[in-house]
């Protein structure tokens, strides 16, 4: 085999200083200089990465290493070593670290969607009730101010019937003894049931309801939430997706967990499941109480067509605004619609908690889907 | 005559352009993992392409070491976010100001995590196989930082070019080659001038027109020529009527015209007083080898050559927006003259592939344009005196080190793939 030379600089790896030293390719690789003499195996000759015409060369465990500017050198010791410019650490990784980081993916986006709500589940009964009070002040302070701190009505002949209305809705069904049912001035008809047991009433949803009867079926169906816990479960679950998916989407700056609890808390809606075990729970309270159980299911088709109006998003949810009417008929019974909770007068005493309302253009609020009563 | 050795770059980055494609679209579809080893070979490509003294630099990081170290910083991050929630409902009373609690924790986080990101990337650096490294703690440079901050933001902005220097000299003060130590005399007061362009452009017309308004008034504040619009909405404000006509009210709209414009225009220095410190400090940069007195770096930095990367950025840009809307335009008028809607044609075209190309183009000309052009000015402006001094620096016995700095700065968002300097 022909033999090809040239010059070079040897670094030993212990000082910069460099050494003139004579390169001989032949079936090995021979360094030899004024104190340097190697003698390398051509298939442990590695190339380290460098601008041609410049060669960078050593071997593993060698510490020394060599420099030469010969492109002819160059080009036939590329031919002799195969392997001169195998890398240890990409070799063959990058498909396999593709398919890997897809699977990773994909493995989150599952838990985000089969995977959360089971935990979510799982760990809201677990939350202390103080740390449950503490966390709805803190998410009811933020969810005011997103809706531009609406004032709250307490209209003193009206709340008097509110908190027997709650009294006789809440009588022996072991819910928590800081309930908190407060009513706020509001253009959307809707009521909110934050962590902690708290339930915000939008002054509207009392404006819309023609019986006192509506507007107990929907305060039972919110109830039904505070019982199941509802609020909590969904927080977790919000707080939860935003920290994965921002594991996914590799950002991680945001503090999403701490400063998003009460964009959390209105944009999530409940699953439907919780939904429909909210309107049962309604049915059962409103049928222990002596209401007509049945005013739900009236109440929430005519928010629904309501909003369908203004919110052609709010159509897809629609069927199931139907079926949860069907069912909660169903479930009320046919005897249920000659019972009235309220007595006439105290009915209008309710209508006028928010004295004056709505007056108010308040920002129109777009809550989630499921959160709607 | 002491030899003078020089840092050259190759200007031509023959291959960086499949690199930085190949990278952005890899990390694209694998959720961003990939961007730790494009980002490791962005770096092996710099840092091999930078000769100093005609021996090139040689970077030995991995992806999976990024990663990982990504990976413990995540872990610490959970418990950092977790622990200050669990504060915001243990302690009421601290709620309302958790966010300010976790800005200064994340500060002090970021700021640590920026300079064990540098050590990593030092301990990860060779030359003529010796390595380079960082002590020094990260401790005490976030501390550091962070009073200097405070200093900065007490003296309205003034301290900025004092806390460089001195966080430059303690950068460079812990950064060895070999056992060799570096050396920084950096001073603040060589960036005061650059420093106060700033405020000469931003504040300066603005002040003039404000004491001419001033002038006009009789030296009172007018302070009825701005009124709420009658029957508008609240923070609706016109101009006082009564004022309609005089001195006093072109000037008024020519001092908001004047803010308007300053403050946009004082941006545009930016790149000049990144050129000088470049320079001061890299002026200001020794290396101790053996005890036979300083090697220094002298630097002929200038700041047309940090412009120009940007102006050449900004036209490529532009030069591919037109590229998009010359293909929509033509593909529009394709479309109609084969009887079908142009308009629709051209604008969804030309929006695909604003959206789809758009972001390959913006962080391929970045990497190509901007941080190999910045790159290579600092390198190739920058001699060695006394080159002759670097071949007495000895390796030191100390290994590479964790690999595990690196992943707190990237979970923070707080580290460059390639940071000027380093």
């Amino acid at each position: 085999m022909p033999s090809s030379t040239a010059s070079g600089r040897w670094f030993d790896g212990r000082s910069a200083a460099p050494h003139d030293v004579t390169l001989r390719l032949g079936d090995r690789l021979e360094i030899t200089g004024p104190g340097v003499h190697r003698d390398w195996n051509l298939d442990d000759l590695r190339a380290r990465e460098a601008q041609a015409p410049l060669l960078r060369l050593g071997i593993a465990g060698d510490p020394g290493q060599v420099e030469v500017v010969d492109a002819t050198f160059a080009a036939i010791l590329a031919i002799r070593c195969p392997d001169l410019r195998k890398r240890a650490d990409t070799a063959g990784g990058t498909w396999r670290l593709v398919v890997g980081s897809l699977a990773a993916g994909v493995a989150i986006l599952l838990a985000v969607a089969l995977g959360l709500p089971v935990a979510a589940g799982l760990l809201a009964p677990l939350v202390p009730d103080g740390v449950e009070a503490r966390l709805g002040a803190a998410v009811e302070g933020q969810v005011l101010d997103l809706m531009g701190d609406p004032p709250a009505c307490a209209d003193p002949a009206g709340r008097a019937v509110l908190d027997r209305l709650v009294a006789r809705l809440v009588s022996g069904r072991g819910l928590p003894s800081d309930l908190a049912v407060t009513v706020r001035r509001h253009n959307t008809a809707n009521a909110l049931t934050l962590p902690g047991a708290r339930v915000v009433v939008l002054s509207e949803l009392i404006a819309k309801a023609r019986s006192a009867d509506e507007f107990a079926g929907v305060l039972a169906h919110e109830l039904g939430h505070v019982a199941l816990r509802d609020p909590t479960r969904a927080l977790i679950q919000a707080s939860g997706t935003s920290f994965l998916l921002s594991l996914v989407l590799g950002d991680l700056t945001g503090s999403t967990v701490i400063v998003a609890l009460g964009q959390a808390a209105l944009s999530a809606g409940y699953s439907r499941d919780a939904e429909r075990a909210a309107d049962a729970y309604s049915v059962a309270t409103m049928q222990a109480a002596g209401g007509d159980a049945a005013a739900l299911a009236t109440m929430l088709e005519r928010i629904a067509k309501d909003d369908a109006e203004t919110d052609p998003d709010f159509l897809r949810t629609h069927p199931f605004t139907r079926e949860r009417a069907a069912t909660i008929r169903a479930q009320a019974g046919a005897a249920a619609s000659g019972r009235r909770i309220l007595s006439e007068a105290e009915w209008a005493q309710l209508r006028r908690i928010c004295p004056g309302a709505p007056d108010k253009p308040a920002p129109k609020l777009r809550p989630g889907r499921g959160r709607r009563v | 005559m002491p030899r003078t050795g020089e840092i050259a770059f190759d200007p031509r980055l023959r291959g960086l352009t499949g690199l930085a494609v190949v990278g952005f679209l890899l990390s694209l579809v694998t959720f961003g993992i990939y961007r730790f080893w494009y980002m490791t070979d962005l770096r092996r490509f710099f840092w091999s392409r930078t000769v100093v003294d005609g021996s090139p630099a040689e970077y030995t990081g991995t992806g999976r070491e990024l990663f990982l170290g990504f990976l413990v910083a995540l872990a610490l991050l959970i418990v950092i976010y977790v622990g200050l929630f669990g504060l915001a409902i243990t302690v009421p009373a601290l709620a309302p100001y958790s966010a300010i609690l976790s800005f200064v924790l994340l500060f002090l986080v970021g700021q640590f995590a920026i300079y064990r990101g540098r050590r990593y990337r030092a301990m990860r650096t060779l030359w003529r196989g010796i390595r380079l490294g960082q002590d020094g703690s990260g401790l005490v440079y976030a501390a550091r930082a962070a009073l200097w901050w405070t200093l900065t933001l007490a003296t309205l902005g003034l301290a900025y070019p004092f806390m460089r220097a001195s966080l430059e000299r303690y950068r460079i003060g812990h950064t060895r080659v070999g056992t060799s130590r570096m050396a920084s005399d950096a001073r603040g007061r060589s960036l005061v001038g650059p420093w106060l362009l700033f405020y000469a452009v931003a504040f300066g017309p603005v002040l003039a027109v404000l004491l001419a308004l001033l002038a006009a008034n009789d030296f009172t504040l007018p302070t009825d020529l701005i009124l709420p619009k009658p029957g508008g909405k609240a923070g609706d404000l016109i101009l006082n009527p009564a004022y309609r006509g005089s001195r006093v009210a072109t000037l008024a709209i020519a001092l908001g015209v004047t803010a308007g414009c300053c403050l946009p225009l004082a941006l545009l220095l930016v790149p000049l007083y990144r050129a000088r410190e470049a320079k001061v400090f890299m002026n200001a940069a020794s290396l101790n080898a053996a005890s036979l007195g300083p090697v220094r770096l002298v630097s002929t930095l200038r700041a047309r050559q940090f412009y120009w990367p940007y102006l050449v950025y900004a036209l490529s840009l532009l030069g591919f927006v037109a590229v998009v809307g010359l293909i929509a335009l033509l593909a529009g008028l394709a479309a109609r003259a084969a009887g079908g809607n142009g308009f629709a044609w051209a604008a969804a075209l030309g929006g695909g592939l604003l959206y789809l190309g758009g972001a390959l183009a913006f962080a391929v000309l970045h990497v190509r344009i901007v941080q190999a052009r910045l790159w290579a000015a600092v390198a190739t402006t920058t001699d060695i005196a006394d080159a002759d001094g670097l071949n007495r620096i000895l390796a030191a016995t100390h290994g590479p080190g964790s690999g595990l700095n690196e992943g707190l700065a990237d979970a923070l968002d707080v580290g460059g793939a390639l940071q000027i300097g380093f």
